[in-house]
């Protein structure tokens, strides 16, 4: 009996690491499920990123460590536009972690494109006349410094093809969560005064443009005959069609790196 | 020397600021035009002033009188009250309660509650929504699961009791209703699992009078609508808004917030009463006189703590006692409020969860508009076609003014594990927000729910409304704009920009021959007049 009890503590010793072995690939499992009710939207499948931050990566800008990324799950970050899809459990949010570390320990997908060629691409599509890379370039459209963190391939890929189909939103923390930014708006005065330009603020009585010059225009609504707002329009240019399908890739590419993690 | 002490307590009392507000006055409250004596002006919940003094007229003509900032940053949601040249309002986060000079915007006194750090409010930011009023006294609600007594003069506690334990995630938001010797206070905290209870407590002493649980328990009327497991003891049922009452018939009306989990609804199968219901309350015994339920087996989370406003009309050729609310669910209901008999519903904001209300006003509801696991797209939003913000009703118009939120919520289910003082909710949502959301101001024929016009707003708004004798209608934008409109054709006669989302509520009073109106903005309280 006693030699009984030895050996099953014996076996015990050997069973329970690979017991909590199997607990934790369980948990990637369970994590991937909620992943794909909860997060798919934003974060796009396997985590590779879309409208919201890739997480394939072996590091998170907001989530050094499993603690921080399990703060984001729980609660979101509202001033980044990312909200609480809803409350989890605390095993939910084990779940959720242990699946998106499990993204950033597989090799991430090779880049299709080069992304060096990309950056000169980059720079003879004059691209820096209306975004800023680190300090430089113009600043009509959205800044780019940290976008390959911000946006997922395909999401970048579309805003090149159509840009008017992905406004961004809730990057600039002026208006309230999910208002488009960068929509332009055409306003017709009362007295023929016509503006075209990006929608900067609004509320009730009033509309704050920028228009391509980088003036900004101060309207109060009722002197206006017509606000035109156009959700699905940009005033950056569609490169469909006038890039071939390598050099769509190679410009994907760069701006997938920009943001310094890899 | 008797003769002299008597000279000298009239000299006294005649001189005071502070008069006393006893419940005599407190039912008259609309005779005292220049005063705001309880939360929402008088116990019949109108939000209306009877002043005039700022009118369609001169309404483009209003400036700042003086501003007010607070001492720490937050949600205010906060209804002044005023007293015979005082304001009393109330601070996030740590339930404060200030009083300030009505004639300057100078500080009176001012009196912060003991909140420990770790406080639990989950289901709501640590707002408050203002003191009560009695004899000597201003009540105050705290975060913290109090209902705290001070010296109207000083601040200085009379009595502290604890209205419920905060570590099982009760608190209180609400302002308090005062009527003849009685305080009346309900709890939020159904995101934590609570069972839901309205209290009444002595005015003098802080001791409990009655209570009365929004969830029965087995045996009592209303259980066989919680199945046969032991949901009812985690069933939710806040009573976090104030009440309204009618003196005539000696009834207090109380509304009742949702069951819990929220969006789960396994371990509860039923209507779950008397949760998102109004109960008819004996304010002597607590005893229940009727019930109507709004909502039955929620599973949205649409509380229907909405404010009660209480008028009489005809309905059908007949002189009703009525009282209306805009419920959180996108209806607009009117019943008889001495029998609790549904009389009219009719939508005032867009919703794809019913098909209708039928003739005991009961909903019709749709099939798959449950919350599950990849979310179900549905109207109203999370937080509701309306909410906590006050509507206003005016005797002269006899409208109903409301702020409808267009929004539709992706709402998903989850599981729900009951642990005291932590979150039981079993899912929850995402709103669908930004450019495609909205709002508008919607001024509603009140005995029909007949929309007669509508204001359209930027975006949902958690806005209150205030109605004036001078024939206008103040509210404000998330954007930061307050406003006054004509409350008769809701055209818009002055605006401003107060720089913070409009989410206090408004009031008027008068002093020195001037009319007032004070909104919160962001953490500022602003006072206008013209």
């Amino acid at each position: 009996m006693k030699q009984l009890i030895r050996f099953g503590v014996v076996l015990l010793a050997i069973v329970l690491p690979r017991v909590s072995g199997a607990q934790s690939a369980a948990d990637v499992q369970a994590g991937k499920v909620l992943f794909g009710h909860l997060c798919v939207t934003c974060h796009g499948f396997d985590g590779a990123g879309g409208a919201g931050p890739p997480l394939n990566r072996a590091k998170l800008v907001n989530a050094p460590d499993d603690a921080a990324l399990r703060t984001i799950i729980a609660d979101g970050i509202p001033s980044r536009g990312m909200p609480r899809v809803r409350r989890t459990l605390d095993s939910e949010q084990r779940q959720l972690v242990a699946y998106v570390r499990s993204l950033g320990r597989t090799a991430r997908p090779a880049s299709r494109g080069d992304a060096k060629k990309g950056t000169e691409l980059y720079a003879k599509l004059n691209c820096a006349a209306c975004h800023i890379v680190k300090g430089q370039g113009g600043t009509l459209g959205p800044e780019l410094t940290d976008i390959g963190v911000q946006r997922g391939p395909q999401y970048l890929r579309q805003a090149l093809l159509e840009p008017g189909a992905v406004l961004p939103n809730s990057t600039l923390r002026v208006q309230g969560p999910g208002y488009s930014e960068f929509l332009p708006v055409r306003v017709v005065m009362k007295d023929g005064a016509e503006v075209r330009g990006i929608r900067v603020n609004e509320d009730l009585f009033t509309i704050q443009l920028r228009d391509t010059s980088g003036k900004f225009h101060s309207i109060r609504k009722s002197n206006a005959e017509v606000i035109r707002k156009e959700p699905n329009a940009s005033l950056m240019p569609s490169f469909a069609g006038k890039m071939s399908e390598a050099e769509l890739d190679d410009l994907v590419a760069y701006l997938s790196n920009l943001g310094g993690l890899q | 020397m008797k003769r002299f002490l008597i000279l000298l307590f009239v000299a006294i009392a005649g001189t005071s600021a502070f008069a006393q507000v006893s419940y005599q006055r407190l039912l008259n409250a609309e005779k005292e035009p220049q005063n705001w004596l309880t939360y929402a002006g008088s116990y019949k919940s109108h939000r209306y002033s009877p002043l005039t003094l700022i009118n369609r007229q001169n309404a483009g003509q209003l400036k700042l009188a003086w501003a007010y900032q607070m001492q720490r940053s937050g949600v205010v949601e906060t209804s002044p009250i005023v007293v015979d040249g005082v304001m009393y309002l109330t601070e996030p986060p740590n339930s404060t309660v200030t009083a300030l000079d009505t004639r300057s915007g100078r500080t009176l006194w001012t009196y912060t509650p003991n909140i420990p750090p770790d406080v639990i409010v989950i289901g709501s930011p640590p707002v408050n929504r203002g003191v009560a009023i009695l004899d000597e006294s201003v009540f105050v609600g705290t975060v913290h699961g109090h209902l705290i007594a001070l010296d109207a003069k000083s601040g200085t506690v009379r009595w502290d009791t604890t209205v419920e334990d905060n570590k099982h995630g009760f608190y209180l938001t609400l302002s308090p209703l005062a009527l003849d010797g009685k305080i009346i206070v309900g709890v939020s905290g159904a995101e934590t699992g609570i069972r839901g209870f309205v209290d009444a407590y002595d005015a003098k002493t802080g001791k409990l009078v009655w209570r009365t649980y929004t969830v029965p328990a087995p045996g009592e009327p209303g259980s066989e609508t919680w199945g046969k497991g032991d949901g009812w003891k985690t069933g939710g049922g806040s009573t976090w808004l104030t009440g309204s009452y009618d003196p005539e018939l000696n009834l207090l009306y109380w509304a009742t917030g949702n069951p819990a989990p929220d969006w789960n609804a396994d371990n509860r199968p039923g209507d779950n009463l008397y949760t998102d219901s109004v109960l008819a309350l004996d304010p002597g015994t607590g005893k229940m006189k009727w019930h109507f339920q709004f909502t039955p087996e929620d599973v949205h989370d649409w509380d229907a703590n909405e404010t009660l406003v209480l008028f009489d009309a005809p309905v059908n050729g007949r002189e009703r006692k009525l009282i209306a609310q805009a419920n959180r669910n996108g209806f607009y209901y009117v019943l008889d409020r001495a029998t609790g008999e549904y009389l009219v519903s009719a939508p005032y904001a867009k919703q794809t969860w019913a098909d209708g209300i039928d003739a005991k006003g009961k909903p019709i509801r749709k099939k798959g508009i449950a919350p599950s696991l990849d979310g179900t797209l549905v109207f109203p939003n999370i937080q509701g076609a309306s909410n906590w913000f006050s509507p206003s009703y005016s005797p002269q118009t006899k409208l109903f003014y409301q702020a409808a939120r267009e929004m539709g919520t992706i709402y998903y289910k989850g599981d729900a594990v009951y642990k005291p003082g932590t979150a039981f909710t079993g899912g929850g949502g995402r709103a669908v927000n930004g450019d495609v959301a909205s709002g508008a101001i919607r001024a509603l024929d009140a005995t029909t729910g007949k929309m007669k016009w509508e204001f359209p707003l930027l975006s949902p708004g958690w806005t209150s409304l205030l109605s004036t004798g001078g024939g206008l209608l103040f509210g404000g934008t998330e954007e930061g704009n307050f406003f006054a409109l004509d409350a008769e054709s809701g055209k818009p006669l002055w605006d401003i920009q107060l720089g913070g989302a409009v989410r206090g509520i408004p009031i008027s009073y008068s002093v020195d021959g001037k009319q007032y109106i004070a909104i919160s903005a962001g953490v500022t309280l602003y006072v206008f007049t013209v």
